[in-house]
This record gives C-alpha cells, sequence and structure tokens, in this order.
C-alpha cells in the first residue's frame, strides 16, 4: 500500500519573489488597471444601484414571515408551536385558543414574531405541519424606527400576501 | 515691517495651517472613492446638497456633522483625563507642525524683498521636520497609555517600537540624500532638484537615490502608521489599537492627525525625491525668463483640458439604471458650466496679466503660483499612492514587520550612505 | 425484601421481583415491555395486545405480559421478529382510526401511541378509506373533555371509574370501529377525582379543561413537590414553565407515585391548588398602608416586635416544618406566645377514605409534634392580653367572621407574613410577602404522620423569601433549614435519629 503524495508547487521562494518589490509593483499594476478603468468610465462597475434598482428575490428566498389562509380566508395556523418550539432565536410568542369554525379545535389567540430577534433561518417554515407560515413576501429590508413596530402581530403577518404564485413557490422546494 | 511682509506672513503661516486640513477632505474623498474603484466598487456617492453630490466629497460633510455631534465619551475607568484628551491633540498638531518647514513655492522675490515660501521661514528643514515626526509617537503612546485597556496599551507599544526601529533607516537613507544635496534646508533641496542631469533629465533625488528613495517610502509609510504598517490599529487583533477608547470629536482629532501627517510626509517625499515645487526642465529662473510663452501655453492647454474634462463629467455623472429625467445629467451640466467657468475666469486673469502686468513683479507672483500648484500635483500623487497602497498589500505580521526594519532597511542604509559617499567623493 | 426470581430476558439473565406481572417485574429493571391499557392501579385487562411477550416453554407462541405472572427460569422473548411484528401490526390497527391531530393534542410529547409509533411502527398508513368519524371535544364534567376520535378503548378511564372510584360513570357502547368511551345520556362524570383519567388516558381522547391548549407539555420544567391542599401530602409533579419576558407560572399539578402516601392518584381539589400559587400572590411589602420595600418592612416588623411587651405569633398548619421550628424559636426570645389555631382548616365530614382529608392543611401533625397550642381558647385569651398579632400565613377567615375579626384585633397591632392577599393583608399594619410552598424547600408531616420532604420547584423572576429567613431577620437564632434540623433534632424526640438528607422519596413514617 503506497501513500498517494501530491506535490505542492510553493510560490515565494524564488529571488525576484523574495525581493518582495516587483511583486508589490505586480499587484500594484493590477490594483492600478482597475482604477483606471472605473475612474474613466464607471458604468462597469460590481454594484447594484439599491434602492433604485432593486434585487431580484428568488422564490427561495427567506424574506419577511407571513400566516397563510385557507381558500376561505380562515386561518391555517392551528397554534401547534412547532415553529415556536423550533425557533433558534426563541421570537415567536403563540398563544392558542379554542377555534370557532369548524376546521380544528384550536387557533391562535396571538402570534407575535418579534423581527428584531429573528435570524431569519426559516426554520419556523420547516416545522410548520400545516403551512401554515411562509417567508415568501419578499420582504428583505425590514426596518423601523421603533422596536415596537418590530414586533409583527397575528393580524400584519395574515395581512401581507405572498409575492410569487403557488407553482413558483412549490418549484422553490417547498 | 511693510504691508507686504505682514500680507505674506498671513499667506504663507495660512497655506501652512489650512492646506493640511483641506486635503484631509481631499485624502478621504481618494481614500474612500480610490479604494471602492480599486475594488470595482462605487464608494459613497449618494449623500448630496441641493442634489449635488461633487463626486462624493458631500459624503465628508455628513461624516463630520456626524462626528462633531457625536457624544464624546471619556470611559470611567481612565483616571489621567488630561493626558488622554492631550493625546490626540499631540497627534493632529505635530503633524500640522512638521509640515511648516515644506517650501510650497520658490523663493519669491518682491520688490528686491526674499521671502521664503514656508510657513515657517527656516533654514532647518529637514531637521525640523525629524525633530516633530519623532514627537508624534509620543501622541500615540499616551493615548495607549492613558486608555488604561489592553488593547489601547498594544497599540500604543506596538506604534512605539515601530517608529523607533523605523526612524534608523529614514534618517539614514536622509544622510545620504544630504551627502548628495550638501544641504538641510528644504528649498535649497528643491532648488537643487531644479537642475538638470546630463543636461536634459530633471535631476531630481529619486534618481540620485534610487535606493534611498525606496527606504525612504518604506519608512515613510511605517512612521505614518499606513498599511501595510498599521499594525499599531491591527482592528483583527487589537480592535482599533490605541484610539479604541476614544470617541467623537477626539476620534476625529486622531483621525485628521493621521491624514494630516500623510499629507505631511507626502510633502516631505515629494521635495526630498521628486523635486518639490519645481515643474521638470522649468526651473525657477527659465520660467521667470520665459514667462510670456509659458502664460500663452497655458492659455491654450486649459480648454483643451477641460474639454477632456467635461466629456469626463459628461460620460460619468450619469445614472447607470432606467431613470426619467436623470437628474444627474442636469448635475452633470452645471459641473460642465463650473468647469468652464472657472477656465473662462483663469483665461481673463491670464490676459489681463499679459496685457498689463507682464514683466516685473507679476511674473514672480505668477511663477510661485504655478510652483504651488505643482507642489500640490505632486502631492496629491504621493497621497494617491498612500491610498493605491494601502488596498494592494496586505498587512505585515509583527515580526515580519521588525526583520524588515532591522535586518534589511538598516543595513541597506548604512550600503547607501557608503555607496552615495564614495561616489559624491569620487565626482568631486 | 421481596422473593426475588431470576429469569431472562432476550437472553439477558435479569433477577426480578417475584409474584408481579411481567411489565411491573421486569420494568422495575428498566427493560420496557410496551402496554397501553395495563396501569399498576388498574390491573391487567389484556385488551390492547400491545404486551404480548413470547415466552420459550411450550406455551402458545404469543402470551400477554400484563396477565403473566414472573416466574423463576423463564425465558422472555421481546426482541424476535414475530414480536416485533406483533406490536408493529398492533400500532397499526390502533392508528387505524386515530387522528394524527398531534399539532393541536394536548397529549403529544407525552403520548404512548406517539413514542410507540417511533419506536415499533413507523411507517405510514396504509389505509385507502376514510377514518371513522366520532364525536369530539365532548365535555364529560368534571373539566373532562373527550374525543372519541382519538381514544384507543384501552379502558383504562372506564376501570378507574369502576374500580377506583366506584361510580361507574364512563363506558364503552357500541362494537368494533364504532366501539367509543361515553357517559349514560345525562350523568356526566361526577367524583371528586375524576381529572385522573385525564393523566391515565394513554393518549389525547381524555383533556383537562382547565390545561386545555394552554402550553405543550414539553416546555414545562417537571418538578417534584407535595400538595400542600389538605393533610394527606399527597406527592405531585408541578409542570411549570418560566415563558420568555414572562414569569415562573405553574400550569398543572399532575400525581406522582407513591404507594405509601397516595398510590397513584390526586383529587381535583388539589390538583386546582396550583391557582392559588399563580394568582392573587401577594407581591409588594405594606408598613401602614403605603407600599414599602421588603427589607425595611421587615426592620419595622423587627422594632415592632422588640417593642412589644406582648406579642402573639399565629403559626399556619401549612408552614414546613422547619419554619415552624423558627417561628417557635422566635417566640421563646421574644417571649411571644405561640399560636396554633386552625380550626376554619377543618372541614369536618369533607374526607373520604380515599385520600382526601378533613383537615385541609398539610403539617397539623407537624404543630403538634412541636408542641404548639392549637386550641381556640388558648389563642383567644393570648389575643385578650396581646398588642401584636404576628401571623404567619395562618387564614383566619375561615375561622371568624368580620366581626369576631374586628372585635379581636380591636386592641393590637397586626401583621401579616404571607403568600397571598386577602381581605387579612388589607387590614394588616405590616405585609411583608413570603415564598409560596412551590418556592421553598422543607418538610411536612401528613396525617398518616408521614414525613416528606419536597424541594423548591419554581424560581420567580423576583423571588420572595422563605418564612424561615424573614424570621431570621427579624431576630430568630434559625438562619436556615439545616439550622432549623440541627435544632428539631436536638429538641423534639421523634426527629432525633431522622437525617433530613436520608428522608426516602416515597416519606418516613414517625412512628409516635
Amino acid at each position: 500500500m503506497s501513500i498517494k503524495v501530491k506535490t505542492i508547487v510553493r510560490n515565494g521562494r524564488s529571488w525576484q519573489e523574495r525581493l518582495y518589490l516587483i511583486e508589490v509593483f505586480k499587484g500594484m499594476a493590477i490594483t492600478f488597471r482597475h482604477f483606471l478603468s472605473n475612474f474613466l468610465d464607471n458604468s462597469k462597475l460590481a454594484v447594484r444601484h439599491y434602492p433604485e434598482v432593486k434585487p431580484e428575490i428568488t422564490p427561495r428566498w427567506r424574506g419577511r414571515h407571513r400566516l397563510t389562509t385557507h381558500e376561505d380566508g380562515t386561518i391555517k395556523c392551528v397554534a401547534c408551536y412547532m415553529c415556536q418550539t423550533n425557533c433558534p432565536a426563541q421570537c415567536i410568542q403563540i398563544e392558542a385558543g379554542e377555534r370557532g369554525d369548524d376546521r380544528t379545535e384550536k387557533v391562535p389567540v396571538k402570534f407575535d414574531i418579534d423581527l428584531l430577534e429573528c435570524i431569519y433561518c426559516g426554520y419556523c417554515v420547516e416545522a410548520c405541519p400545516m403551512d401554515a407560515i411562509r417567508m415568501d413576501t419578499g420582504i428583505f429590508s425590514v426596518t423601523s424606527s421603533t422596536r415596537e413596530e418590530m414586533k409583527m402581530s397575528i393580524d400584519q403577518l395574515l395581512a401581507t400576501k405572498g409575492a410569487f404564485s403557488e407553482e413558483e413557490y412549490k418549484k422553490g422546494g417547498a | 515691517m511693510t504691508l507686504q511682509d505682514i500680507i505674506l506672513i498671513i499667506i504663507r503661516v495660512a497655506f501652512g495651517a489650512f492646506v493640511p486640513l483641506c486635503f484631509v477632505a481631499v485624502s478621504v474623498w481618494m481614500e474612500r472613492r480610490g479604494a471602492s474603484f480599486i475594488q470595482d466598487r462605487s464608494g459613497p456617492n449618494r449623500a448630496n446638497i441641493l442634489g449635488f453630490r461633487a463626486g462624493g466629497l458631500v459624503q465628508n460633510l455628513a461624516d463630520a456633522v456626524k462626528l462633531f455631534f457625536k457624544e464624546d465619551v471619556i470611559p470611567g475607568h481612565i483616571k489621567h483625563k488630561f493626558y488622554f484628551v492631550l493625546a490626540p491633540i499631540i497627534v493632529c498638531v505635530t503633524a500640522l507642525v512638521s509640515f511648516a518647514v515644506v517650501p510650497f513655492a520658490d523663493t519669491l522675490v518682491l520688490g528686491g524683498k526674499e521671502y521664503l515660501m514656508q510657513a515657517i521661514p527656516t533654514d532647518l528643514g529637514i531637521l525640523w521636520f525629524l525633530a516633530i515626526v519623532g514627537f508624534s509617537v509620543y501622541g500615540i503612546i499616551l493615548a495607549g497609555w492613558s486608555s488604561h485597556s489592553k488593547y489601547g496599551m498594544l497599540g500604543g507599544l506596538r506604534a512605539a517600537a515601530q517608529t523607533i526601529s523605523y526612524e534608523i533607516p529614514m534618517v539614514l537613507a536622509i544622510i545620504s540624500l544630504l551627502v548628495v544635496y550638501g544641504t538641510v534646508s528644504l528649498n535649497e533641496m528643491a532648488q537643487f532638484q531644479g537642475q538638470l542631469l546630463f543636461g536634459f533629465i530633471p535631476m531630481w533625488g529619486v534618481l540620485l537615490q534610487p535606493l534611498g528613495v525606496i527606504i525612504f517610502i518604506i519608512a515613510a509609510f511605517a512612521e505614518a502608521n499606513r498599511v501595510p504598517f498599521d499594525l499599531a490599529e491591527g482592528e483583527s487583533e487589537l480592535v482599533a489599537g490605541y484610539h479604541v477608547e476614544y470617541s467623537g470629536l477626539k476620534f476625529t482629532i486622531f483621525f485628521m492627525g493621521e491624514y494630516v501627517a500623510m499629507f505631511a510626509s507626502s510633502a516631505i517625499i515629494v521635495t526630498l525625491y521628486f523635486g518639490g515645487y519645481q515643474i521638470p526642465w522649468f526651473n525657477t529662473a527659465t520660467l521667470i525668463k520665459y514667462a510670456v510663452p509659458v502664460t500663452l501655453l497655458l492659455m491654450i492647454v486649459t480648454p483643451v483640458a477641460a474639454k477632456f474634462i467635461a466629456a469626463w463629467i459628461r460620460k460619468n455623472n450619469v445614472s447607470h439604471y432606467e431613470r426619467e429625467n436623470d437628474p444627474r445629467v442636469r448635475e452633470a451640466n452645471v459641473y460642465i458650466k463650473i468647469v468652464w467657468g472657472t477656465v473662462i475666469l483663469l483665461e481673463a486673469i491670464l490676459f489681463l496679466y499679459l496685457v498689463f502686468a507682464s514683466g516685473g513683479a507679476a511674473d514672480n507672483i505668477l511663477v510661485a503660483c504655478l510652483q504651488v500648484c505643482t507642489f500640490l500635483a505632486k502631492t496629491t500623487c504621493m497621497l494617491f499612492v498612500y491610498v493605491w497602497v494601502r488596498w494592494t498589500l496586505p498587512r505585515f505580521r509583527y515580526d515580519q514587520l521588525q526583520k524588515l526594519g532591522w535586518n534589511v532597511l538598516l543595513p541597506l542604509s548604512l550600503l547607501n550612505i557608503f555607496v552615495t559617499s564614495a561616489i559624491v567623493v569620487a565626482l568631486s | 425484601m421481596a422473593e426475588m426470581v431470576k429469569l431472562s430476558v432476550n437472553g439477558q439473565e435479569v433477577e426480578v421481583e417475584a409474584g408481579k406481572n411481567l411489565i411491573d417485574a421486569v420494568g422495575a429493571v428498566g427493560i420496557e415491555i410496551p402496554h397501553l391499557c395495563y396501569h399498576p392501579a388498574l390491573g391487567a385487562d389484556g385488551n390492547c395486545r400491545m404486551c404480548l411477550v413470547g415466552i420459550e416453554d411450550g406455551r402458545p407462541p404469543l402470551v400477554p405480559a400484563c396477565k403473566t405472572q414472573a416466574a423463576e427460569g423463564m425465558k422472555v422473548q421481546l426482541d424476535a421478529e414475530h414480536i416485533k411484528k406483533i406490536q408493529h401490526d398492533v400500532m397499526e390497527l390502533e392508528l387505524i382510526n386515530h387522528p394524527t391531530d398531534c399539532p393541536i393534542c394536548d397529549q403529544a410529547g407525552e403520548c404512548a401511541l406517539q413514542d410507540y409509533y417511533q419506536k415499533y411502527d413507523g411507517q405510514e398508513s396504509r389505509m385507502t378509506v376514510p377514518q371513522v368519524q366520532k364525536s369530539k371535544k365532548l365535555d364529560f364534567g368534571c373539566g373532562v373533555v373527550h374525543d372519541q376520535e382519538r381514544c384507543i378503548l384501552c379502558a383504562r378511564c372506564v376501570r378507574f371509574t369502576r374500580q377506583i372510584t366506584k361510580t361507574g360513570e364512563l363506558g364503552i357502547v357500541n362494537r368494533t370501529d364504532d366501539a367509543r368511551v361515553t357517559i349514560f345520556p345525562g350523568r356526566p362524570l361526577n367524583n371528586r377525582y375524576a381529572l385522573n383519567v385525564v393523566d391515565l388516558c394513554p393518549v389525547g381522547a381524555m383533556t383537562s379543561k382547565d390545561f386545555r391548549f394552554k402550553q405543550r407539555v414539553w416546555f414545562l420544567s417537571r418538578d417534584k413537590g407535595v400538595c400542600h391542599g389538605c393533610s394527606k401530602g399527597c406527592n405531585i409533579f408541578i409542570d411549570h414553565n418560566k415563558e420568555k419576558y414572562k414569569d415562573d407560572i405553574i400550569y398543572r399539578f399532575r400525581p406522582r407515585q407513591n404507594d405509601q402516601v397516595n398510590g397513584y392518584f390526586i383529587c381535583d381539589e388539589g390538583r386546582m391548588t396550583y391557582k392559588k400559587e399563580n394568582e392573587d400572590r401577594l407581591t409588594v411589602a405594606k408598613v401602614n398602608n403605603a407600599e414599602s420595600i421588603i427589607s425595611s418592612a421587615v426592620d419595622t416588623l423587627k422594632n415592632a416586635v422588640s417593642s412589644s411587651s406582648n406579642p402573639v405569633f399565629l403559626v399556619s398548619p401549612n408552614c414546613s416544618l422547619e419554619q415552624m421550628f423558627a417561628i417557635k424559636k422566635l417566640g421563646e426570645t421574644k417571649g411571644a406566645t405561640l399560636c396554633g389555631f386552625s380550626d376554619g382548616y377543618i372541614k369536618q365530614g369533607d374526607g373520604d377514605d380515599l385520600l382526601i382529608q378533613d383537615d385541609k392543611s398539610a403539617n397539623r401533625a407537624g404543630l403538634e409534634l412541636l408542641g404548639v397550642d392549637t386550641s381556640k381558647e388558648a389563642f383567644q385569651s393570648a389575643m385578650k392580653e396581646a398588642d401584636l398579632l404576628v401571623n404567619f400565613n395562618s387564614d383566619l377567615t375561615n375561622s371568624f367572621d368580620a366581626d369576631t375579626l374586628d372585635e379581636l384585633l380591636a386592641n393590637c397591632k397586626f401583621v401579616m407574613v404571607a403568600t397571598t392577599q386577602d381581605i387579612l393583608t388589607d387590614r394588616a399594619e405590616i405585609v411583608i410577602p413570603v415564598a409560596a410552598y412551590s418556592e421553598y424547600s422543607g418538610s411536612v408531616i401528613n396525617a398518616d404522620n408521614i414525613l416528606q420532604m419536597f424541594n423548591k420547584a419554581v424560581v420567580k423572576n423576583e423571588p420572595f423569601d422563605d418564612i424561615v429567613n424573614i424570621v431570621s431577620r427579624i431576630g430568630g437564632d434559625i438562619e436556615d433549614n439545616s439550622a432549623a434540623w440541627a435544632g428539631m433534632k436536638a429538641s423534639v424526640p421523634t426527629l432525633k435519629d431522622v437525617e433530613p438528607e436520608q428522608i426516602p422519596e416515597q416519606g418516613l413514617a414517625l412512628n409516635s
């Protein structure tokens, strides 16, 4: 049994390289080329002109959360606490109550997501047995001037609609 | 003391005091936009006043306002508040004062009187510079010590060891330069560089001292605590080094001090090795002699340059995305008008000079102005080199830094003295 | 020590107690035989077939472990392929009509069916026909809510009402997949132990109306405790949870097995006493009706006790032994009359022969052991002389009506050291909040003279001090429970040989 030996080429041993100055000038030539071309024509910069140009959000992007509803508009969530249990940031706080309609018995009366604590990992979406919580709103910039506004209530979460069609969302791997 | 004396004193002192401070803004702007262009980014280009962004310069104003209005915290654990406050002032003031002996134009002769165009008209020259720069490290050490924190302390110690190590090759490089120039006065050095080598090459220090210039520039980088030698700040291991406890205005002063020092050392490098205020092939005497043709040349060159600048503005000051009624195009139009306005003003002044004032004292003033512009242009180029190197090279490790200083630069500079002296002796 | 027999399980030699069935005998040494209908308190029924095991001695291939006595030399097969298949098939049978609504089922997390599915089944349903629909959310009375769809017909609840409470409200009607547990029309559950069926139910068919949807069980911390609802001292689990940004709150009590005290069950009344630990708690100290910080209220009380010429200390029969002893010692140093009057705690004729006692206090035996006078006459005569009454958490309102109280307290300063807010704390001049029994460690002696220790379970965000601690700050010598024990061992003959660390979990029967 022989050991496979792979010889790795070590750079930086020749005298030109050990002199260092030559390599420094080479590096500076590269950076200066970039500088000059961008200085003379700044149209090819590798930047997106946000906020005027918005990034393209794919269906797999984990944006701000929303709670989904059945066709008749009733909430899908059954307050099973799976998302709250799984949440590594502990940003979800649910309170359950009796459900009025004939779908199931349980419904959330309070469903708060503190977006300041949320780390947008998507575990809540993974955990949900009802497909009741999704992160497909396409909202990636969540800002507010007060802490209180960052706490999403059940109504706010229900009010937002998904940014993608059902087919696109499902194709995204959900 | 005549009125002329007083006016010239005011002009020179004002130049020495305000130009470095103005160049803080220029260097910061150059640093940020230069860095971004080197990295294919855009850099700060949003801050504006009434839609005018001045290529990102307005961002500096915004930053300055922010820094001035920030809460100025002195941490509770600091025992020596006086030294804590003194440290940034030392750093900033020494940097400013070290620039005071740099000549920004040749000796101005007005009404038979000679005026040294330095903020402090002294012949101490390079000695003054060395003395003051050596003092600036006290500010850093004091900041590190009085911060009473481990990061600050380590940053201060590093800065001290580094500055002492690199001062030696720096001074030795200057010694060989002194052997060549035979003077310590910076103005005389600049005048020396106005000569021509073999009759057609400007006799700049960089050609006479090729090894010396490399040693000096490396040492100057280390003295200014700039990348690749900014171990005193080393954010990855020391957070921010000696200024970790500073905030608000005191941090601003540190920040400004760093850029003023950078400007001063650029000015010194230019003066010592790149001909100072001298325009290549046109030394002061030649310029005064050919004042009228030079003016005519200027009157032709400026509109041509303005044309290129206008085209550049037109091309680059636009929004690179779909936008109705692009306000940046309107902005560009205003800039172009300003450029042409400046050109017309300049042409008018030169024309008036040609018609009414050519020959006599006005010639001298014109030459002084040209030399000031040359000096500032050269210094700006050197500042760009600082930026350029910063965004090209990674930081040294501390042992590498010391090894480079003691094992490489010190013997090289000694060798340089030896060789230079031998040649100078042989030639004389 | 019971007689031991040797038998082998899966070829592994184990020594188990003789005379028990296989589930209990083998379970005691840590080998689990899955079972749904068997419960040690209710006996073997043999209807679920989950506990079928093989025994290699010429018997039929499979026998129910719940009905098989452990015997010498038995070779029990648990991991043979055909046993695994039987377990797997039984699980599949149980799950045919069981709705998998675990997300909304309160039992999820402590559900036998869920655990066994993970362990013994783990396959998806092969059924193509819709599940049988039955009634859901039936109110059976006594706070029991029944879901017939989730029921697996193990009949534990039915057997409980027949064998334990002997009321027989529940029965199974119909046959095969239409069989269901139900009550007789118009006759809901009507006994004082009804909520035990919630604990007995291996699945989520029986749920408690009180606990329903309050918490998922995996959030709860289960700490051991002793119920202070009556002098039985039933062992309980205190299920509590401290939610983010909230205080540590008790959500329910569950019975904890203790054969010496309560067996497997607790009464409904005791189960609901957790509410007293959460609600109407005294949270601020008061001095002369003005809110005060606790330490300064304690200082005021200290001065009041020192300056009083004739103080009376009233001890609650719910206090722990340590607290009683600390108060007693304080009384001795301060020259106070110590009273344990608490007739109001006794509800004559309320008890039954199962668990519930007449005496609704947890530690009256302790009072008597420490020699505290509990007679009404002694209290009333002491009050005639008294200029200061310090009431350590004793509820006087159940002994006296408001007028009598006014008369009693007319001439003396009244101090309450209490856990809950009531009309007594409203009229007291100094009020000091203290920890309730779920928040301190201590020991109590129950009606059967069994000494039990319990530990601190709940840690509030701003915990209150134990009475022992308050007493030591007033000037008592007893600083903590260990000092109290040292003192008690020295002065109480019955406790002379008792080591508090060595009291078994089952409790120590005191021979007196």
